[in-house]
């Protein structure tokens, strides 16, 4: 048995929390572009309005 | 040490970097649009203009009035949640030093004491926590 497949064994397990990492990343990401469009949505009604 | 050693030895320090590394660049981002946001307000209050209310929100200026009642619940769901970890990693820990494994052990009962005190932080914050 190869070492890849021995530690996919012993440890495939970890994709659970592999998968919520990676969805914790996401989520920030989408809250962050989720701040940057407010923020550039105002800069531009600030421009805009008289 | 090969790679395959290394990663069974410190497989669980994946977890506290991964935590750390979130909690440093959300404080980071936090502070950055934090500011971008109070700029805004300026600039708006500047020129005599009403800024939006979720620019606001943005820049945490009506946090306090107006989530004070989710605050709370949130701060409490946080604690327990914070305690099942705790036990949950506690329980497995008492499962493997019966079991005599003891290398797998030291990694619950670190992750374990990690839970307990984050728990006893959140418990700390509702009861002594600002409350208006």
């Amino acid at each position: 048995m190869t070492v890849e497949v021995e530690l996919f064994r012993d440890f495939w397990w970890l994709t659970f929390p592999v998968f919520g990492m990676v969805m914790a990343c996401w989520g920030m990401a989408k809250e962050n572009r989720a701040a940057d469009e407010i923020i550039e949505r105002a800069r531009r009604d600030l421009e805009q309005r008289p | 040490m090969n790679f395959e050693e290394f990663f069974r030895d410190f497989w669980w320090l994946i977890f506290p970097l991964f935590g750390m590394f979130l909690v440093l660049t959300g404080a980071f981002k936090d502070e950055a649009r934090a500011n971008k946001a109070m700029d805004m307000i300026k600039s708006y209050v500047d020129q005599g203009k009403d800024p939006p209310p979720e620019l606001l929100r943005l820049a945490g200026v009506e946090e306090a009035s107006s989530k004070q009642p989710q605050g709370r619940n949130s701060g409490a769901w946080t604690f327990i949640v914070f305690t099942a970890l705790a036990a949950g990693f506690g329980a497995g820990w008492y499962f493997l030093v019966r079991g005599g494994d003891d290398d797998v052990a030291f990694a619950f009962a670190t992750v374990t004491v990690t839970m307990a005190v984050l728990a006893l932080g959140a418990l700390l914050i509702l009861i002594f926590g600002r409350k208006s």
